[in-house]
């Protein structure tokens, strides 16, 4: 078991080996580009709702790059990305099934 | 050939407390995890009984408990229902067998990381006495039900239980979701990684297909239920308001405004639906392992059951809101959950007709781990059949909080559940522990467990359509309630005479494992990889060696072969299914 | 039955993993599968409380914002330190790498320093929870203290999260400092805890927090005598995923939390 694991260890380090050190920095560049135009987006007079599809669409490219360069994703199998990103963002999805309710509460009124 | 040396992670372990206390053994954990349902399952039918006893008998003076009040009856239903739901059906068929039985039937030697699930064990025993100690604080055990509804369970002053002992309550679940959390991802790393040369996906028996999708639906699910306890804990301690509304409780207005009770029921019943496949899939694939081997046939497409268990994963996660459209939820969404409850019938029903294929025309052997498979379809079917009413909200909307539902879901998660366990013990018991179980007290056990549960959970569906409320303790005050307490006193009999016969399995049990027939490494004449090794297997399953699977799991009478069954480790000469 | 045949080849034959990858990494992105679903559970019930709630306030002013900011970029550079450290571990440069997770480490401190002055510097204007005691001599402004009062939802989510998420950095912090220091690194903890705790004052919920720290010295005490390794490569990008997470974690809470409630001069 454990000479498969350090097997498979040296596998994968072997392929780390092959990245540069300059797309780390383009990555880390773009992200604080991004999150500055976050910031400035925050001081726009916006609608909310779609100030906040933007800056979530903003966010998860954020996170698309976190997961994919830095979390390393990108360069995975493909079977293990989409069976993990498939099943989280399945069910991250399936979460927005409660939002009508939270509407409901202000249609209605409770107070 | 045969070449020993050391693949296994960790040596055989020396002394006491290494060996049976804080061990790393896959195997010892196993049987640590099935010793504490058996504990918890005792408590929680106790509890049951009293609830029974009360029921019939409100006022009856009980020795060393005293009455029963009205609100211990509350407790006593929270009890019951948070130890069965967790620490039974969650523990016993994944946390016990899946932990034994699943690196052997894939031929590895220990869990992927067996450090983590000694932690999930000794984690859950934890959560298991800090819930067990909530009868024993001020105010006693809490009264919300296991779903744990807001604002009941988010206002210390709601009820007798709803002090320490709804913290130490939440306590014990945030604890077993860690514990699970560990348990799931150990289960689903070691399927991934460690399988035997040769036991490809398709070739996996069925056991390991219904572990394996159980720890991810354990995995996406308690995550969810942690951060809701969270937020519970939260409200009922630092004073936010996720899930409590202006409230007025005896005539005072809480300090809380602007929460959501259906935020509550959302979080929960997100990890509440994937909770009852995870309760049911280990038993759907000990039945589909059990009917295939005493039937002597292949499994009736092992295919389908593969996707069908899929399935049942995929779509447990779109179906919540079935618990919910009596809460005020959108009916828009009411409608979409409906829709997809219904469909769960799909492959329930792929589940149901390729067992019913592969017990037809078959030489059946009714050996007792055979009769509790057969036992676990029966009752599958029957309760599965109440569901497609309950997922209607039409009809969901006056049956919700009455005994049908109770019935319904005792029928298809409790018992069947607990019918696969009960099976998975006649069959795997000779492997643990070397030794036959006795099959005549087996026998008893089976018939008086069958008839009296369908006696107990039949009943609640015709209460259930009279109109008779859930969660009430008491139908002797209420005039039209009062005429169906003869089925009641009729129900709580069956009880005592069921409970009396699960005695029969205890001594069984201990008895056996001292005194029970010597029994061979295969004694069911079974193919998959736990028959190959000794009885019991090994510290590391194989002997220092790793199988080499040239077969798939279920091919019994397979044309050509001299004996009715091929090992899944035969050689590949055989021809293959 | 006896004649159970069993085919046994060379041990360690295995299939090949279906991921490709070793076990430990498996293990750490399935935990993080399932830690995305606790922090996106606590996302979805911040958002469900903004939308069921009318008027929701929207106090934070700039300097705020700027601190946020300004943590954002830290988290983001400790990542950047962070994959530094796994490039350098895969070529074997041990002293490098040292050096990457210390420069990780500091980021990652650097954060749950500046959140913890702006957490002391709101529940100070008057943004608090019931359950923390009132700071003595405090001026509370009147915008925040309105916020609690009538809409006590946002300081709950406020605290409730970003609490969630500081515990998962500070828990990552300890993670890197004993992947990179080992044993060297528990009176370093020791000595953090008696500073945060120390040089907080008693009303401050961080004097209480500390303890964190003090429980993490224990377990990371009892994990470095029992089990002592060497943490090779493997250990180290583990290590990395779980940091990138809490980094990714905050790329969601930063806009939901700071940036949705910006008071707009």
């Amino acid at each position: 078991m454990d000479r498969v694991q350090i097997a498979i260890a040296e596998r994968v380090a072997e392929q780390h080996r092959h990245h540069g050190k300059a797309q780390f920095f383009w990555v880390w560049g773009v992200l604080l580009v991004i999150t500055g135009i976050e910031v400035y987006l925050g001081y726009q007079n916006m609608e909310p709702v779609r100030m906040l599809s933007i800056l979530m669409a903003l966010s998860i490219v954020k996170a698309a790059l976190i997961i994919g360069y830095f979390m390393h994703m990108k360069f995975e199998l493909s079977r293990m990305k989409w069976i993990t990103m498939c099943s989280l963002v399945f069910c991250l999805a399936m979460m927005c099934v409660f939002f009508p309710d939270a509407f409901r509460i202000i249609k209605y009124g409770v107070r | 050939m045969a070449t020993t040396a050391h693949v296994h992670a960790h040596a055989a372990p020396q002394g006491f407390i290494r060996k049976y206390i804080f061990s790393l053994d896959h195997k010892v954990i196993g049987l640590q995890y099935y010793f504490l349902a058996l504990t918890a399952v005792f408590v929680g039918m106790f509890l049951s009984l009293l609830m029974r006893i009360h029921l019939i008998w409100p006022t009856a003076q009980l020795p060393l408990i005293g009455e029963i009040k009205p609100e211990t009856y509350l407790s006593l239903l929270t009890m019951h229902g948070t130890i069965m739901v967790f620490f039974v059906l969650t523990t016993a068929p994944q946390g016990g067998f899946g932990n034994y039985f699943l690196p052997i039937q894939i031929g590895a030697p220990d869990m992927a990381f067996p450090v983590l699930n000694m932690l999930s064990f000794w984690t859950t025993f934890v959560a298991f006495l800090v819930l067990i100690a909530a009868f024993f604080v001020a105010g006693g055990a809490p009264l919300h039900g296991w779903t744990g509804y807001a604002p009941l369970s988010a206002l210390s002053n709601s009820g007798p239980g709803e002090q320490l002992g709804a913290d130490l309550w939440i306590t014990s679940i945030a604890l077993f979701c860690v514990a699970s959390l560990m348990g799931a991802l150990n289960f689903i790393t070691t399927t991934l990684d460690l399988r035997a040369k040769g036991m490809t996906l398709m070739r996996l028996p069925l056991t390991v297909w219904a572990w394996f999708i159980t720890a991810i639906l354990g995995l996406l699910a308690f995550g969810v239920l942690l951060s809701a306890g969270i937020l519970l804990l939260l409200d009922r301690n630092l004073g936010t308001s996720f899930y409590v509304p202006l409230v007025v409780v005896n005539g005072q207005l809480m300090g809380h405004k602007g929460g959501s009770p259906l935020l509550w029921q959302h979080l929960f019943w997100f990890f509440g639906h994937p909770e009852v496949y995870i309760a049911i899939l280990p038993g759907m694939g000990v039945a589909s392992q059990l009917l295939s081997t005493f039937s002597r046939k292949p499994i009736f497409g092992y295919r389908a059951m593969v996707y069908a268990i899929v399935a049942i994963g995929l779509l447990g996660f779109m179906v919540w809101g079935h618990h919910m459209f009596m809460s005020g939820m959108s009916p828009y969404s009411a409608f979409a959950f409906s829709l997809m409850t219904m469909s769960i019938g799909v492959p329930s029903a792929i589940k149901t007709f390729n067992w019913l294929g592969t017990l037809w025309g078959a030489k059946i052997r009714l050996h007792s781990p055979m009769l509790f498979a057969i036992g676990f379809v029966s009752l599958f079917v029957s309760g599965g059949l109440s569901g497609p009413f309950l997922a209607q909200p039409v009809l969901d909307i006056p049956l919700h909080d009455t005994y049908f539902v109770v019935g319904h879901f005792h029928l298809i998660m409790g018992v069947a559940a607990i019918f696969g366990i009960f099976g998975a013990t006649y069959y795997w018991f000779p492997k643990m522990f070397g030794r036959m179980m006795d099959e005549n007290l087996a026998r008893i056990h089976f018939v008086i467990t069958l008839v009296g549960t369908y006696a107990i959970f039949m009943p609640m569906h015709y209460l259930g359509m009279a109109g008779q409320t859930r969660r009430y303790s008491q139908f002797t005050e209420v005039a039209y309630q009062t005429k169906l307490l003869p089925l009641q006193t009729f129900m709580s009999y069956a009880a005592f005479i069921t409970i009396g016969a699960q005695l029969i399995f205890l001594f069984n049990l201990f008895w056996s494992m001292w005194k029970g027939a010597k029994a061979s490494d295969n004694p069911w004449e079974a193919t998959t990889l736990e028959w190959t090794t000794a009885t019991p297997p090994p510290h590391d399953n194989f002997g220092g060696l790793t199988p080499v699977v040239n077969h798939g799991p279920y091919e019994y009478n397979v044309p050509g072969v001299s004996k009715d069954y091929v090992m899944q480790t035969d050689p590949a000469s055989a021809p293959a299914h | 039955m006896a004649d159970v045949a069993v085919q046994h080849s060379v041990p360690a034959a295995y299939e090949p993993s279906l991921f490709g990858t070793y076990s430990k990494k498996i293990g750490m992105w399935l935990f993080l599968l399932s830690d995305s679903l606790t922090f996106g559970a606590l996302l979805y019930a911040y958002s469900y409380g903004r939308i069921s709630t009318p008027n929701w306030p929207t106090p934070f002013h700039s300097s705020s914002i700027m601190n946020a900011t300004f943590m954002t970029a830290f988290l983001l550079t400790s990542s950047l330190t962070m994959v530094l450290a796994v490039r350098a571990s895969v070529f074997g440069h041990m002293k490098a790498v040292r050096g990457w997770l210390l420069a990780t480490m500091a980021c990652g401190a650097a954060f749950v320093v500046l959140h913890g002055r702006e957490w002391s510097h709101l529940i100070s204007e008057g943004l608090t929870l019931p359950v923390f005691p009132a700071v003595p001599g405090a001026e509370t402004s009147k915008e925040f203290a309105d916020v609690t009062k009538t809409v006590p939802q946002f300081p709950a989510t406020f605290f409730g999260l970003t609490a969630m998420h500081m515990l998962h950095v500070t828990l990552g912090v300890v993670y890197l400092g004993v992947v990179a220091l080992r044993r060297t690194f528990v009176p370093i903890l020791l000595g953090l805890w008696l500073v945060a705790w120390l040089a907080t004052p008693a009303y401050s919920p961080f004097h209480y927090g500390a303890h964190v720290l003090l429980i993490a010295a224990v377990v990371v005490s009892i994990i470095l005598w029992l089990k002592p390794k060497v943490y090779d490569s493997s250990d180290i990008e583990v290590a990395g995923l779980y940091w990138h997470f809490v980094d990714l974690v905050w790329m969601f809470i930063f806009p939901l939390v700071y940036l949705m409630s910006t008071r707009i001069i």
